[in-house]
C-alpha cells in the first residue's frame, strides 16, 4: 500500500481517499479531493493554478533544487523486513524532514527579504518625490529676503550719513 | 462670475476632447449568451464528453502519429468524412475552407501557445511534492500544420 501524490495539487492521497480517473488510453490520474478532480476536468493547468505545489515550484516561491529533496523516492525494490533497518530508516526520515523544513523556511525568509528592501527603496523615492509636502519649497526664503533688505537699508543709511 | 464660467467651460471642453485609446486589445467577439456551447458549461466538463488533453495532443504531434491523423480514411460518421483534421485542436472540419478559417482564430492560436510548453505529468506533480528537485519544462516550437494545396 502506498500514499500516492495527487496529480493536480501534489498533496498526499491516502488509501481509500480521493478518487482515481483512468483515461481511455489507460493513463491513471489520482486526485486527493473533489476540488482537484473538478479542476482537472476543467482542463486547468496545475502550473498556472496558484494554489498548487506545481505552481509554487514553477514560480520560484519555494525551495526547488536541494539535496534534501532527493531522499523521498519511489523505490520499486522489495525488501525483506529487518528490524534494525526499519528503525534506522525511521530515524533518518525524521532527521531529513527536520533539515528539509529548516531549509525551506530559510529559503522563504530570504525570498521575502527582497520585498522589504524594495519597500524601503520605494518609501525613500516617494519622500524624495513629494518633499514639497513636508517642507514648503519657499520656506524660510521670505525671512532671508527681509534680512537682506534690512541689511541693505542699513548700508544705505550709513552711506547717506557719510 | 463670467471668468469662472469661462474657466469651467474650458475644463469641460477639455474633458470632452480627451479620447480613449482606440479598442486596445479588445476582442472582436460581442455577446456570449447566445452561444450554444456556453449554455451548459457543466455538461462540457463531464468525463463522458471529455476531449483530448494537451499531453495526448503532444503525443499526436510526433511525426508518425501526425501523419496517420492527417491522412485518415474516409469515415462517414465523422465531420467532413475525417478529411480535415486540426492536429493541435483535435477537431474535424467540414471542408478545407473552414479549416483554413479556423487556423486564423484565437482559439487555434491560443492552443498553439499552450502546446509550446512540455505537458504536465504525474512525475512533475511528485517532484513538486518533494520527491526530487524541480526540472523546468522545455519549450518547443509549434506551428500550424501545412495545408495540402492539391485542390485539383
Amino acid at each position: 500500500m502506498r500514499i500516492e501524490k495527487c496529480y493536480f495539487c501534489s498533496g498526499p492521497v491516502y488509501p481509500g481517499h480521493g478518487m482515481m480517473f483512468v483515461r481511455n488510453d489507460c493513463k491513471v490520474f489520482r486526485f486527493c479531493k473533489s476540488k482537484c478532480h473538478k479542476n482537472f476536468k476543467k482542463k486547468r493547468n496545475p502550473r498556472k493554478t496558484r494554489w498548487t505545489k506545481a505552481f509554487r515550484k514553477a514560480a520560484g516561491k519555494e525551495l526547488t533544487v536541494d539535496n534534501s529533496l532527493e531522499f523521498e523516492k519511489r523505490r520499486n525494490i522489495p525488501l525483506k523486513y529487518q528490524r534494525e533497518l526499519w528503525n534506522k530508516t525511521v530515524e533518518a526520515m525524521k532527521k531529513v524532514e527536520e533539515i528539509k523544513q529548516k531549509r525551506q523556511a530559510r529559503f522563504i525568509m530570504n525570498r521575502l527579504k527582497k520585498g522589504k528592501q524594495l519597500e524601503k527603496e520605494e518609501a525613500i523615492s516617494e519622500v524624495k518625490k513629494n518633499i514639497h509636502l513636508i517642507k514648503a519649497p519657499h520656506a524660510g526664503k521670505a525671512k532671508k529676503l527681509e534680512e537682506k533688505m534690512v541689511e541693505k537699508l542699513q548700508e544705505d543709511v550709513e552711506m547717506g550719513d557719510d | 462670475m463670467i471668468a469662472i464660467c469661462l474657466i469651467y467651460f474650458c475644463i469641460s471642453s477639455n474633458c470632452g476632447k480627451k479620447t480613449l485609446p482606440e479598442a486596445m486589445g479588445k476582442s472582436k467577439q460581442t455577446g456570449n449568451h447566445k452561444s450554444d456551447k456556453k449554455k451548459n458549461i457543466a455538461k462540457t466538463w463531464k468525463t463522458k464528453r471529455r476531449t483530448k488533453d494537451l499531453d495526448q495532443i503532444h503525443n499526436d504531434m510526433k511525426p508518425g502519429n501526425a501523419a496517420k491523423l492527417l491522412r485518415q480514411e474516409v469515415d462517414y460518421d465523422v465531420t467532413g468524412c475525417a478529411q480535415h483534421y486540426c492536429l493541435h485542436c483535435a477537431r474535424y472540419f467540414v471542408d478545407l475552407k473552414t479549416m483554413k478559417e479556423h487556423f486564423k482564430t484565437k482559439v487555434h492560436k491560443k492552443r498553439l501557445k499552450q502546446l509550446r510548453e512540455e505537458p504536465y505529468t504525474q512525475a512533475e506533480a511528485e517532484r513538486a511534492a518533494g520527491m526530487g528537485s524541480y526540472i523546468p519544462p522545455k519549450t518547443i516550437e509549434v506551428q500550424t500544420q501545412p495545408v495540402e494545396e492539391d485542390m485539383s
